[in-house]
């Protein structure tokens, strides 16, 4: 239980500050006209005007902000009363609880400040945002939401000092490592060769039209690497007793938290550029429970890691896995009339805990989901997977990136995997 | 039996068959959807095109018209279902050949919906969803009585399973 309290009171100003990008896009769009005609007294003009939006908007922002208060109630629910002209109440279950991140956007983050978001289960409205609090109060809150979360879910009493969490990091993520990764990237590679054939070609023949594409060859991988290498910035991950933390960004953090018991399915990603120097990618699905299926969260436990690193964190949320050791069966010889490249590398396993599929040779991937989770088992055959005695076997999960698909396999195999991967997914779910 | 259909066999003696009405109902929207196709004739018979054109373009929609009604009765044919245990079982399609088992523990939701057509000659579908956007496991062709039946069926059977995440 707390005591209803606000949001960090530096909020309204932060919040108006959209005010200004609005006036300089006025200035320099239908206002560069008025400023030629009039002269310069329009940007006095506008900037008086822009601060005066200010003013407003903060003045709104702050009425908004002084009627907003929220605390957690002594039935562990987290609350949220807001609203000036119509008053709202809302009133998130804190047992059902989903995630608690915290995110520091560009400008909250320049003055010391972060927002929270809390996640529960269930349909819509199930989604809050505390904007803004200091670093120090949203780890707090962060930590009492979770404790009020442990606590109502499992009904146990609560230890001491219930809030000490040391974080026990797992895995990072270099920089120079991130750089490295970003740019092997196949399309990112392809079109910065490109670029750079496309400036040797435009110098040869002294003809400009070929710097117009460069742009674009160019620009777009450039573009594209900058951005995730800000977002994937400091890319960290840490054990708590909640779950993974993962901690990533440069110019905005994001924090959150993953159960293990959300992970509905991970795969090992290894693009063809990466594999000299054994680097793979970790992608996670992470869906809601049930009743929000849509809805779903975090996508990657790890941008680029050693093999070993990878695994290790994969052993963490699906504990007793040893990817190394799956009991690949591999797709026929025919399959390769089906898929001339890819045939070597396709392959199922089911163990008595995760069904696994191998695919993929430029990107070889490995998608691994536990029979807990896997919501239902398809077989499809194609006309031409027919002629070639073929079928393909799929253990649908939640959506996300991960795909559990085995293709192309000997389609006798076919059918008994079905009904063993339906009889397993009948009993774990019998267990308690 | 041979090895192709190993694949797709039925768990009991049989899969239960889908009402032939769904082919009506499939091939009175096929029928309405050729409205389009005259359009196209008349298109054709009123520009400056040669004649031989319309003859081709007649034979054509003829032939196309004969085929897709050929194959939705194949199609209608080709589905299938089984209520186990614990599961559903779903099998459909021709070219591409499906199976899908749902486990009745896993279904979120139970969707009964029957279009204007579908009213008027008296089926309804059947479909099936978890958590999975992939699932897709719908049963089309059922009559109302054993649509009603099969989801008041099915949802029971899903509450007494469902372990409540």
């Amino acid at each position: 239980m707390t005591d209803p309290r606000r949001t960090h009171a530096l909020t309204p100003l932060i919040q108006a500050v959209p005010a200004f990008p609005v006036a300089f896009v006025f200035l320099l769009g239908p206002g560069r006209e008025l400023i030629a005609s009039r002269g310069l007294g329009v940007i006095a003009l506008t900037l008086g005007g822009a601060l005066l939006g200010y003013l407003g908007l903060a003045a709104v922002s702050w009425l908004l902000w002084s009627r907003r208060t929220f605390w957690i109630d002594t039935d562990g629910d987290l609350r949220v009363d807001s609203g000036v002209v119509e008053r709202s109440s809302r009133r998130l279950q804190l047992s059902r609880l989903q995630s608690v991140d915290i995110v520091a956007p560009f400008l909250a983050r320049l003055a010391g400040l972060v927002e929270v978001r809390v996640e529960v289960a269930g349909t819509s409205g199930s989604h809050v945002v505390l904007r803004y609090l200091s670093r120090a109060d949203a780890d707090l809150l962060r930590r009492m939401i979770l404790e009020f979360a442990r606590r109502t879910a499992d009904d146990v009493a609560p230890e001491e000092e219930p809030w000490v969490n040391e974080p026990d990091l797992l895995a990072s993520v270099p920089q120079g490592r991130l750089m490295g990764s970003l740019l092997l990237r196949s399309v990112t590679a392809t079109l910065l060769l490109l670029s750079v054939l496309l400036l040797v070609f435009t110098a040869a023949t002294q003809g400009g039209a070929g710097l117009v594409l460069v742009l674009i060859t160019g620009g777009l991988p450039i573009l594209s690497v900058v951005g995730e290498f800000l977002s994937n910035y400091g890319f960290r991950v840490d054990r708590s007793r909640e779950g993974l933390r993962i901690r990533q960004g440069l110019l905005s953090t994001k924090t959150r938290t993953i159960p293990a018991e959300r992970v509905h399915a991970v795969a090992v990603v290894s693009p063809l550029l990466w594999r000299r120097r054994g680097w793979v990618r970790v992608t996670v699905t992470i869906a809601g429970v049930e009743g929000d299926a849509s809805r779903s969260g975090p996508e990657v436990l790890i941008p680029v890691a050693p093999r070993a690193e990878a695994l290790a964190l994969i052993a963490e949320v699906l504990p007793g896995v040893d990817v190394e050791a799956l009991p690949f069966v591999r797709a026929p010889r025919a399959s390769r009339w089906r898929s001339p490249f890819a045939w070597r590398t396709l392959a199922v396993a089911i163990t008595p805990d995760v069904i696994a599929a191998r695919y993929g040779r430029m990107t070889a991937t490995t998608a691994i989901a536990p029979h807990s989770h896997v919501q239902s088992v398809r077989v499809t055959q194609g006309a031409w997977e027919r002629r070639l005695g073929l079928a393909s076997l799929h253990a649908d999960t939640a959506p996300g990136p991960v795909h559990v698909v085995a293709r192309h396999l000997d389609q006798a195999l076919v059918r008994p995997l079905a009904d063993q991967e339906i009889a397993l997914v009948h009993r774990v779910r019998r267990m308690p | 039996m041979d090895s192709v259909d190993a694949v797709f066999v039925p768990p009991a003696a049989a899969w239960m068959p889908v009402s032939r009405k769904l082919a009506t109902a499939r091939r009175i929207t096929l029928s309405l959807g050729y409205i389009l196709v005259a359009v196209g004739g008349g298109v054709i018979a009123w520009s400056p095109l040669p004649r031989w054109w319309l003859v081709g373009y007649l034979i054509a929609a003829v032939v196309v018209y004969v085929w897709a009604w050929w194959v939705i009765g194949r199609r209608v044919a080709a589905y299938g279902y089984a209520e186990r245990a614990d599961d559903l079982i779903v099998v459909s399609g021709i070219l591409v050949r499906r199976l899908v088992i749902v486990p009745y523990g896993r279904m979120q939701m139970v969707d009964l919906r029957a279009g204007p057509i579908d009213r008027w000659l008296g089926i309804a579908t059947v479909q099936l969803h978890t958590a999975a956007a992939t699932t897709d496991a719908a049963i089309p062709g059922l009559t109302p009585l054993e649509a009603a039946a099969l989801r008041d069926r099915l949802a029971a059977r899903g509450e007494a399973r469902s372990a409540g995440l």
